[in-house]
């Protein structure tokens, strides 16, 4: 039996403890997906992990055929404007898991699975990339805040995108960092490998290298201006490493893992490129307005963040980000002050070091990695013209390192306990004083601060898109500013219970929701069979209309086929309607 | 004790202060608004309140379907709810929550005010009430009216049993199984129909898509006239945002001379026209013609109410 150092221990802890919370978390996911319909877009990924899933098979069974060029394009030009790599995953889970094993209760479970797991590995990631930085307290509790930002929530149980690039997006961060504190080759090879699967999963990670190359930019800077010794100059040697590693390791993996590059290559990617950098102006409400052409709100990103981040989550964050703008700047602004002959600036600048208020900056410059993820996740939507038809999503990679500042601040807090009870040993006793050494300060801190998190999230279930935070009033308040209350046609899951009590043979108007993912109700059982979606309110029996503001036409639609104002079924979050079911009078 | 200290020993009592009171007000907001069957406790109150031809109105307007739903088409006719405007009713129930107003009844007199529960019902009056004498929309059928298009001459059939048709996803609004029917496709008819305006509000009005040449006309008989005619013309938000078509143009004539005209240009949402009547004005039985015309009819849904008064 090998004996294993303190060190290692303490990583094999962080390693376990990592993975049990992206195993909670996935169970957690596993036991609330039952009453979540099914997404729009999540349709078509089904359809897509589907044909990739026959070519899987194919290729099981006879590679050769398989890998002929007609073969590879005519399974995978079904979606090709997105990356493969999640979609393959769906694909593999739907066919070994359910197919093999019949794991999953729903067939749609299946898919949504692989996202689910790597919902929880970014859950797990995070308390590792907080706890390694900063300490477990940290990472635990960047960990939770991440776990329950309602938003995040929601689309964690998704068979779409946008979670898994969260989770690559900060896993080709953390690699990096780690690449920078232990040099060696595995970890800039790892920060190529993860840049190629996030480049395989969505085009958020096409910000990676301008969010890595500046990073690196600001060590060289900060060691030109503070005075490079060897122990600096080794994390900017370091950064170089594993930006070349993504140039040259992350296309590879993003071809290798993405059959529809195979062929024609390069004019492939010119086309996945234009459809993103081109896209279609979809409709959003913001403050009881459509937005479906340029110019954009530019308040959009700050306020539905303000709006639908748990408050004390981003009153952490503020706390965080200060305690980190102190430890990383106070070196270099004491420099620039001394360069430019403010003297008196300077001396103040060095007391304040001196005195322990701001510590040397760490040389990874950590502080500044995850600032520049959270600024490089909001960039786009600072131009007018980048969309915003996907709400809160569009920027959900900044969200884990919001969480880690945040979890910065909660660890001081814990440690700003600690002292002041065992200042207080005199007035509180020694017995009490002693519970100030182990956990409880920290428990306590972080119970209060996740309570409300933990609430709005599992409140607002399934409801994750209509729920706002009780700072702008919860999901009325958000109805009341103007404020969209869900997209994607999703709601159709929560209305299946009704929906289930109409004659035999009833035809259902579906509205937003795709076929492919009405279809998805009916194969899980949760739709009986013979509820037939249509595709017009005037051939149907009941009408489904998923509110939005642009979409009132459909329910007004309803309103003349079946000669009546009045809806039969409404289903919506605390009050407010999301979903209403109209019938056919008989 | 310099700031930054007293900041940090605050800190491990301000934040999971913060916590607690979000905590609070997530209990509290989410508990704040109605049921949806509360709702259903309604109708008895506002059936006593609301006398015939009187507006129920909703504040906010997200609660509205919940109203609907509870009070049903007998004191929600789609056509309150899709109103042109407010300025012919004299009265109006606004049923509230959460403290919210109508902005519409802004100008409207309170009359009465009682709570149920979570609701506020008040009875407000319209201090200038508009005397409505003929709503065309309510008169689009035989043998008051009758439909005809110009160039070619050809007569328009009503159906009385047509078959419903609604556009679906980003699709024409709900032509209604009672229209006028003209040659050349569905889209080619006059009926009763709800559009969305810029607001995606609901507006009944008269479908009158134009023919590629000539008017389509809509003409009523024994027509009592007020002083003008009055009305609104708009087309389902969707397709006039794009501002691509061509002006359409409502030319309004009163037993054979044109009384005025008013042209809609895409972009111009859902607008009002007022064409005072002249000599025409209190006649007992005017023949009054509606007719419809575009340079260009591409994509020209246009859908119009009006009255007299």
């Amino acid at each position: 039996m090998i004996a294993r150092s303190p060190a290692g221990r303490g990583r094999a802890l962080d390693l376990a403890v990592a993975f049990g919370l992206g195993a909670l978390y996935v169970v957690l996911l596993l036991r609330t997906v039952g009453d979540l319909g099914y997404a729009r877009d999540e349709g078509f990924y089904f359809q897509a992990a589907q044909s990739y899933g026959r070519w899987f098979d194919a290729l099981w069974h006879a590679p050769k055929a398989a890998l002929a060029q007609r073969a590879v394009d005519a399974a995978w030009a079904t979606n090709h404007e997105h990356p493969a790599l999640v979609k393959s995953l769906f694909a593999l889970s739907n066919l070994i898991l359910q197919g093999k094993h019949h794991l999953f209760a729903m067939e749609g479970t299946s898919y949504r699975f692989a996202a689910m797991v790597l919902a929880g590995a970014g859950v797990g990631l995070v308390y590792l990339f907080g706890a390694r930085a900063e300490g477990r307290i940290a990472g635990l509790a960047a960990a939770g805040l991440l776990a329950f930002l309602p938003r995040f929530f929601f689309h964690a149980h998704l068979a779409c995108f946008d979670v898994p690039i969260t989770t690559l997006f900060t896993l080709t961060v953390y690699a990096y960092w780690r690449a920078l504190r232990d040099g060696g080759a595995a970890w800039p090879l790892a920060t190529g490998v993860a840049f190629g699967l996030a480049l395989d999963t969505k085009h958020n990670a096409w910000f990676l290298p301008f969010l890595l190359v500046t990073h690196a930019v600001v060590l060289f800077a900060r060691g030109r201006l503070l005075g490079w010794n060897a122990a600096d100059r080794a994390p900017f040697r370091r950064a170089i490493a594993a930006l070349g590693s993504m140039a040259v390791v992350g296309p590879a993996v993003l071809v290798a893992l993405w059959p529809w590059l195979w062929h024609d290559t390069a004019a492939r990617l010119r086309g996945w490129a234009s459809f993103h950098l081109n896209h279609d102006y979809y409709n959003m409400e913001f403050l009881g307005r459509n937005y479906w052409t340029p110019p954009m709100p530019r308040g959009y990103a700050p306020l539905m963040t303000v709006a639908t981040v748990p408050t004390v989550t981003l009153i952490l964050f503020a706390v965080g980000l200060v305690a980190l703008a102190r430890v990383e700047l106070a070196g270099p602004v004491t420099a620039i002050a001394s360069r430019l002959g403010l003297a008196r600036a300077s001396s103040a600048l060095a007391s304040l070091r001196g005195s322990g208020l701001a510590a040397l900056p760490d040389r990874e410059a950590t502080g500044i990695l995850w600032l520049g993820a959270v600024l490089i996740s909001y960039a786009p939507w600072i131009s007018p013209a980048t969309p915003i038809f996907g709400g809160t999503k569009h920027w959900m990679t900044a969200y884990p390192f919001l969480a880690l500042f945040a979890g910065v601040a909660l660890q001081r807090a814990a440690l700003a306990a600690r002292l002041e009870l065992l200042r207080a040993r005199r007035l509180l006793g020694t017995r009490l004083v002693s519970l100030a050494r182990g956990p409880l300060p920290a428990v306590a801190i972080g119970a209060a601060v996740l309570a409300a998190p933990v609430v709005e999230t599992l409140h607002a279930h399934p409801w994750g898109l209509s729920t706002y935070v009780p700072l702008v009033g919860g999901a009325t308040g958000g109805a009341t500013l103007g404020l969209n209350r869900g997209f994607w046609g999703y709601a159709t899951g929560a209305v299946a219970p009704y929906l289930n009590g109409a004659p035999p043979g009833s035809t259902v108007y579906v509205h937003d929701t795709a076929g492919a993912s009405w279809d998805m109700l009916i194969k899980d059982g949760r739709l009986r069979r013979d509820l037939r979606g249509v595709w017009s309110v005037d051939q149907a029996d009941y009408g489904l209309y998923h509110h939005e503001l642009h979409m009132q036409g459909q329910e007004q639609q309803a309103w003349m086929s079946y000669g009546t104002v009045r809806p039969d079924h409404v289903g919506g979050l605390d009050g407010v309607p999301v979903i209403l079911v109209y019938r056919r009078p008989k | 004790m310099t700031i930054g200290p007293a900041l940090r020993r605050g800190a491990f009592v301000v934040l999971p202060l913060a916590g607690i009171v979000e905590l609070g007000a997530q209990l509290y907001t989410s508990r704040r608004a109605p049921t949806f069957d509360a709702w259903l406790e309604l109708r008895a109150p506002v059936a006593e309140l609301r006398k015939d031809g009187e507006l129920v109105v909703i504040a906010p307007a997200w609660a509205e379907p919940l109203a609907r739903r509870a009070l049903g088409d007998d004191l929600m006719p789609v056509r309150d709810v899709a109103r042109p405007d407010v300025t012919r009713y004299a009265t109006a129930i606004e049923v509230s929550i959460l403290g919210e107003r109508a902005p519409e009844l802004a100008g409207f007199r309170e009359e009465s005010r009682t709570t149920r529960g979570k609701f506020a019902l008040r009875r407000l009056a319209n201090p200038t009430p508009a005397k409505v004498v003929y709503d065309f929309v309510d008169h689009a059928r035989p043998p008051i009216a009758d439909v005809r298009g110009t160039d070619p001459a050809v007569p328009c059939a009503w159906n009385p049993r047509a078959p419903v048709s609604s556009g679906g996803l980003g699709g024409h609004p709900t032509f209604p199984p009672q229209r006028f029917e003209c040659p050349g496709g569905e889209f080619f008819n006059v009926g009763v129909t709800v559009i969305a305006d810029e607001q995606f509000r609901p507006r009944r009005c008269l479908w009158s898509h134009p023919f590629a040449r000539g008017e389509i006309v809509t003409r009523f008989h024994d027509v009592p006239l007020g002083r003008v005619i009055r009305g609104h013309g708009g087309m389902y938000w969707i397709t006039e945002r794009e501002q691509r078509g061509a002006p359409i143009t409502l030319t309004v004539r009163v037993n054979g001379d044109t009384v005025g005209s008013y042209v809609h240009a895409d972009g111009d949402g859902w607008s009002p026209f007022e064409l005072p009547l002249g000599a025409h004005a209190g006649a007992d039985h005017a023949e009054v013609e509606l007719a419809v015309s575009a340079s260009n009819n591409t994509h020209r849904h246009f859908c119009f109410e009006a009255d007299t008064r």
